[in-house]
């Protein structure tokens, strides 16, 4: 059976302003469906996008979220069943919490409001240095600037090299040049590890 | 030129990096080597934009052998596992790939090594999940 335009529903379910049931219809709600029915992108390259917002979360009303974007810019982003929300792995609206950081791309509406297709709430791809190793923690220097990255049971995965990724991080090394997918801790210089990335 | 129909495209590892304005452990990001990088816009780090970006990432110790770009140049990056394409201009210097050397990704049975360009998070989350991290893609000038 063929499956509906991800979007023309995206867009449908906000305009019609009413809740969403039974967007199993739409395939898999995981972030990379998304990319798979959203359109080509046609912007010139360095051009701001439209269909992207990131910033911080001020309030949440219903399912829309008002945002204050980085660049002071205000935005109010519609949260429907069919998006995909990412925080530290993928989870449910509830988990969205006014103070956390995000990226989200999705349609655009013609009263300026996102109707997203995905968000990443609090998502960080940290370039940084191993400082030091605890059990259940990484110390990392990012930009000059300290970051503790916390082990996440059952959640945080280490790449090393071009193995596939593991749960034991006992290969790390201080002084290693790694990069680290994962989720801020608002307000602080904490993080929770999804993955980690060292060279071989 | 344009997406995947030039006649030497690179392949390789792309990944993603905050820059300009930003919150969290983004917001000391600054600008990028081009002084122009914001997140929000379809913009790229490419790790031979000048003799000291070069020096700093070194993808030759990779094998890798990228072109002198310089800032605004632009790139056509074409993610393998969703087929998608974005255009993106230099904006940055990076990655580090010399850092991940021999580092591998695939999408089902296709696989490119070595990060050799970062998209900001609104280019990647053009054509990937953002959450993936890393993603096999082609690059074309």
């Amino acid at each position: 059976m063929p499956q509906p335009d991800r979007r023309r529903f995206l867009t449908s379910a906000v305009l019609g302003g009413s809740a969403v049931a039974g967007a199993t219809a739409l395939g898999s709600l995981a972030p990379e469906a998304a990319f798979a029915a959203a359109p080509k992108i046609k912007l010139d390259p360095g051009a701001l996008d439209p269909n992207f917002a990131e910033g911080r979360i001020t309030g949440i009303s219903g399912s829309l979220l008002k945002a204050s974007g980085s660049d002071r810019t205000l935005h109010r982003i519609h949260i429907t069943d069919g998006t995909s929300i990412w925080k530290l792995h993928p989870t449910t609206f509830d988990q969205i919490k006014v103070g956390d950081g995000f990226y989200a791309r999705g349609v655009r509406l013609p009263d300026g409001s996102l109707a997203a297709d995905a968000i990443w709430v609090n998502i960080v791809n940290l370039d940084a240095s191993i400082a030091a190793i605890e059990t259940a923690r990484l110390h990392l220097d990012h930009n000059g600037k300290r970051v503790i990255g916390h082990v996440v049971g059952g959640r945080t995965a280490a790449v090393y090299g071009s193995a596939p990724a593991v749960a034991d991080l006992t290969r790390l090394q201080v002084g290693r040049h790694v990069k680290v997918i994962g989720a801020w801790r608002p307000d602080t210089n904490e993080v929770d590890i999804a993955t980690v990335y060292s060279g071989a | 030129m344009g997406c995947s129909n030039s006649s030497s495209p690179a392949y390789g590892e792309m990944s993603w990096f905050c820059c300009g304005s930003s919150w969290g452990p983004c917001g000391s990001a600054g600008g990028g080597a081009c002084g122009t990088c914001n997140s929000g816009s379809h913009q790229c780090a490419w790790p031979n934009t000048s003799d000291a970006c070069f020096n700093i990432t070194r993808p030759d110790q990779c094998g890798e052998g990228l072109a002198r770009r310089t800032c605004g140049h632009v790139f056509y990056v074409t993610s393998v596992c969703s087929g998608k394409c974005v255009s993106v201009s230099i904006a940055d210097c990076g990655p580090d790939t010399n850092s991940f050397c021999g580092e591998r990704s695939c999408c089902g049975s296709t696989c490119y090594t070595n990060r050799i360009i970062d998209l900001t998070p609104s280019a990647y989350s053009a054509i990937a999940d953002l959450s993936t991290g890393l993603s096999p893609a082609r690059i074309d000038s």
